[in-house]
């Protein structure tokens, strides 16, 4: 197959920067082995969280935190970025109503009742974002296994912030096998069964300014499921992401992927990222394979977004030699010994944590002296060396500003 | 301060050798106190590879001691049957082994009064078709996989049920002695952080790898030198029997299946500490390696975890610690000192050595040795007597679980889905015992010992448990963290392949969706 740009990753970062790619009228196909990150992310745009400090003005801690660490995406991407990327995104997934901004992060309650910062929120979980003298209550449904209210709501009250939180748990009718995320989302696309849900909570309003449920209102038809619950409660309702799957984030996927099939790109899941052909510094074509076939994409340009080593981008055998699969390419932040990998506690900086592809500003993957190996070959998001986003709450972000900038050196080049 | 009731026989330590003494002793019509400083079978006894001995590794190099696991193996199927899977067991000649071992296990075996029985290669390896193809003579054994916290637990509801008192997380802080005598200990009740006093008429020291600590506290000498061994659980049963290299007893010379997962050990190094024994990359390498020469693949199959256990080891002679490099050459058998006679303290008894499929055979001298001192006439009836729940002599089948959750899946939903553990487990688990740990819970139920190692079900087992009652706010958080760290403990030394993954994506879980670690105080 030919084309003019092959994206290899179905994740964040791949289908931004297939989307900008697309929408400027290049030729983009998506390869991806599985459906990506996306259904296992809350969706939020978290821009920097810690650093290592809780951090409540993203802006304002950037530009130190850039300076400690040379190597981190946003200090190649460069700040000024930041902005636009952000902008683009709001735009791009307008329908999901994100709002929020560089300047203050919103602390949201975690499906445990901690406060967790993030930059920009979809407008289901706007209504979650904390403060002081907030009343709020926590409910869910009896049985379902993958949120406790009255444990949000106690750490929540308990929270040096003073958040006057409570919580419900409604009886709702339906054996334990209904009460799977997948399952309860489509019954709630009932009139019926909303109806039900906010009779039951009602009883329980007084005095309460929203209401928070387990991220469950549905992967389409979300805002008027939500809309509907706020009409009949009186109250704005806001979603607490839980454990995987999330539907946040597949309504995140579904709109990417929308986005781009309207603007004429192609995804193709199922599809593994295997070996390359090249002509010096020009990558010319990728074999990929799928179930009992193989393609071969040849492109003008060619970006990696595998999602580093969660997601199979960075492979590590039993003597901790890690390789870049598809391109094999360079990689840094390595441990030496397989001793040095790791640290005794869970909760600190694993030595490993920060292992990936090196690029350049242009997020053109970079040989140890610094020098593009390929010329039309770029990599982005989780597969980047330098960042611990998990700890720092900066994955969106990092795989937003790298995608965009990608793109952009990628159409910089056409010209 | 408290003093708890006093009791006849106090013994220390809540392993195999501990639980099969107050099994024994309350049979024998004891008053029994059992205590240790943690949840049972916290030590040697829940951090080995669950083999069943046939006897077998002894064949050669000790037929004493094959002759009495080969007997003791017979007694523990005829008793606890609902721990045990009849996996049976092969020893086979590998290319890297000596090809004249195989002759001498026969001949030894025959000795020791071990059944065994050459089979054709083919077969064994149609059996099991992962064994390495050019092994050249296979004999089939009776080895087995027993569960230890299965068999622990059985011996103390049994003992139980005969008025002993169990007292996990009771630690013995001192242990009084009056003119020369051993009269009783003081304890730490870890939990509610009291002191407690108990008076005793005798004292047994079950303390595995710990008998010296504890020993010292009467004022006794005892050489015991803990030996070091790591194991590595796979995620899969790469077999299904009980795989030993025929050669001389060696490095991961052995496999067992356990569960849902098969693990390879051990290594013998002698340390100073118990408490300090992690696993290093370098061992978990050579049991790679080793497990490669069994299963060709091996080392690039999924790793689980890495964990090590400290096995007890007392030189007949008594040799100083720190002299013997090679524990392996130490005896196996147990050993029961009589600290009045050694020592000159009365009613101080120590057990020690051994292994946990003799445990029966050693709680049976302890306690003769116990009812010596205390002059009671009592005869041992444990080789007899079922457990609990092994009454109808049937061994564990891996489906037999599956079958049962399938039947209830409707009103009983999964909180741990890798184990198969249900709502309705984790609640009846959590009300038998209270004050428990998330860990202690892990070890009755299995939760977050699958592939997953926590990443989902620790959030729902903290979780329900909050709702139930059973922890307040703040313990709920603590229990949580304490569990991820724990099961990080045995994960940072497998972190390759799709074991990585899972890490990464439990990390994103843990850390990106729950931020555990910024949770209010």
């Amino acid at each position: 197959m030919k084309t003019e740009v092959l994206m290899i990753g179905a994740g964040t970062s791949g289908l931004c920067a297939a989307v900008r790619l697309a929408e400027a009228g290049v030729k983009v196909i998506v390869i991806a082995t599985g459906a990506g990150s996306l259904g296992l992310a809350p969706a939020t745009l978290d821009i920097l969280g810690y650093a290592p400090e809780l951090v409540l003005d993203p802006m304002g801690a950037l530009p130190a935190f850039v300076s400690e660490h040379p190597e981190h995406p946003y200090a190649l991407v460069g700040l000024e970025r930041l902005r636009s990327a952000v902008a683009w995104f709001q735009a791009t997934a307008a329908e999901l109503g994100y709002q929020g901004g560089l300047e203050r992060n919103r602390l949201l309650s975690t499906a445990l009742g901690g406060l967790r910062p993030s930059a920009l929120l979809p407008d289901s979980m706007t209504a979650g974002a904390m403060a002081s003298g907030r009343r709020v209550l926590i409910a869910s449904i009896r049985g379902f296994r993958d949120f406790y209210p009255q444990l949000v709501a106690e750490n929540l009250a308990s929270s040096e912030m003073g958040v006057d939180a409570s919580w419900v748990e409604l009886d709702w009718s339906g054996d334990a096998t209904d009460l799977v995320p997948t399952r309860l989302w489509r019954q709630l696309r009932e009139p019926a069964v909303r109806h039900q849900l906010a009779s039951m909570l009602r009883p329980s309003m007084d005095g309460v300014e929203a209401v928070g449920l387990p991220a469950i209102l549905g992967r389409t038809e979300s805002q008027a499921v939500r809309h509907d619950l706020e009409e009949q409660l009186g109250r704005p309702v806001f979603e607490i992401p839980t454990l995987p799957p999330s539907l946040p984030g597949l309504r995140l996927f579904d709109l990417l992927r929308g986005a781009l099939r309207r603007a004429g790109g192609r995804l193709i899941l199922g599809s593994t990222a295997a070996e390359f052909r090249a002509d010096g510094r020009r990558v010319l074509a990728v074999r990929a394979s799928e179930e009992n076939r193989h393609d071969e994409y040849e492109a003008g340009a060619f970006v990696l977004a595998t999602g580093g080593m969660g997601a199979g981008g960075i492979e590590v055998d039993a003597s901790r030699q890690a390789r870049e699969p598809v391109f094999d390419l360079p990689l840094s932040g390595v441990p030496g010994e397989a001793e040095d990998w790791v640290d005794t506690e869970y909760f600190r900086e694993q030595p490993f944590d920060r292992a990936g592809v090196r690029v350049d500003g242009s997020m053109r993957p970079v040989d140890a002296a610094g020098e593009a190996i390929f010329d039309n070959l770029f990599v982005v998001g989780a597969e980047l060396a330098g960042a611990e986003p998990w700890r720092e709450k900066s994955g969106e972000g990092i795989s937003l500003v790298t995608a965009l900038r990608a793109a952009e050196a990628i159409l910089e080049e056409g010209r | 301060m408290t003093e708890l009731p006093e009791t006849q026989l106090l013994v220390i330590g809540g392993g195999s050798t501990g639980a099969g003494v107050a099994w024994d002793a309350a049979r024998r019509g004891l008053h029994v106190t059992l205590v240790d400083r943690g949840d049972l079978a916290t030590g040697t006894t829940g951090r080995f590879h669950g083999l069943l001995h046939s006897g077998g590794r002894y064949a050669v190099k000790d037929p004493g001691s094959a002759r009495e696991c080969a007997g003791e193996n017979v007694i523990l199927r005829r008793i606890a049957a609902g721990c045990i899977e009849d996996t049976g067991g092969l020893f086979v000649t590998t290319p890297a082994d000596d090809p004249g071992y195989a002759d001498r296990f026969l001949a030894g075996a025959a000795v020791a009064g071990m059944p065994v029985e050459e089979i054709p290669v083919a077969e064994a390896l149609r059996r099991e078709p992962l064994l390495n193809p050019r092994i050249s003579r296979a004999i089939a054994v009776q080895d087995g996989s027993i569960d230890c916290w299965k068999t622990v637990w059985a011996c103390v509801r049994g003992a139980r049920a005969y008025g002993a008192q169990i007292l996990p997380y009771h630690e013995v802080l001192s242990i009084r002695l009056e003119q020369g005598a051993v009269v009783g200990a003081s304890l730490r009740d870890n939990v509610a952080g009291a002191v407690v006093e108990i008076r005793a008429q005798c004292i047994l020291n079950a303390a595995g790898p710990w008998t010296g600590r504890i020993a010292k506290m009467a004022g006794c000498a005892l050489g015991v030198i803990p030996g070091k061994g790591v194991m590595v659980a796979m995620n899969h049963r790469l077999v299904n029997t009980v795989i030993n290299r025929c050669n001389m007893p060696g490095d991961g010379d052995i496999i067992v299946p356990a569960h849902t997962v098969c693990v390879i050990g051990t290594t013998d190094v002698p340390v100073d500490d118990p408490d300090q024994i992690a696993p290093t990359a370098a061992e978990v390498a050579k049991m790679m390696a080793a497990g490669e020469v069994l299963v060709p693949g091996f080392s690039r199959a999924r790793a689980l975890r890495a964990w090590a256990g400290a096995r007890p080891l007392i030189p007949k002679g008594a040799a100083p610690a720190g002299e013997v490099r090679d524990t392996r050459e130490v005896t196996r058998s147990h050993s029961v000192v009589k600290h009045a006679g050694v020592d000159g303290v009365e009613h101080f008894i120590t057990i020690t050595g051994g292994k946990f499929t003799t445990f029966r055979l050693m709680a049976e001298d302890a306690v003769d040795a116990v009812c010596a001192d205390l002059k009671v006439s009592a005869r041992c009836s444990t080789a007899e007597a079922p457990l609990p729940d092994s009454e109808d002599q049937r061994f564990f089948s891996l489906g037999s679980h599956q079958k049962e959750m399938e039947e209830h899946v409707g009103d009983d939903p999964l909180i741990c889905e890798c184990e198969l553990v249900t709502r309705g487990a984790l609640r009846s688990a959590a009300s038998g015992r209270p004050g428990q740990q998330l860990d202690d819970l892990r070890r009755s139920l299995r939760l977050g010992m699958g592939p997953c190692q926590g990443g989902f079900c620790s959030f729902r087992a903290a979780g329900l448990l909050h709702h139930e009652g059973y922890y307040d706010r703040s313990q709920t958080n603590d229990a949580l963290a304490a569990f991820v760290e724990e099961r990080w403990r045995g994960q940072r030394m497998v972190l390759w392949g799709q074991q990585l993954r899972q890490y990464r994506l439990d990390s994103w879980i843990f850390q990106g969706i729950l931020d555990l670690e910024h949770l209010p105080a």
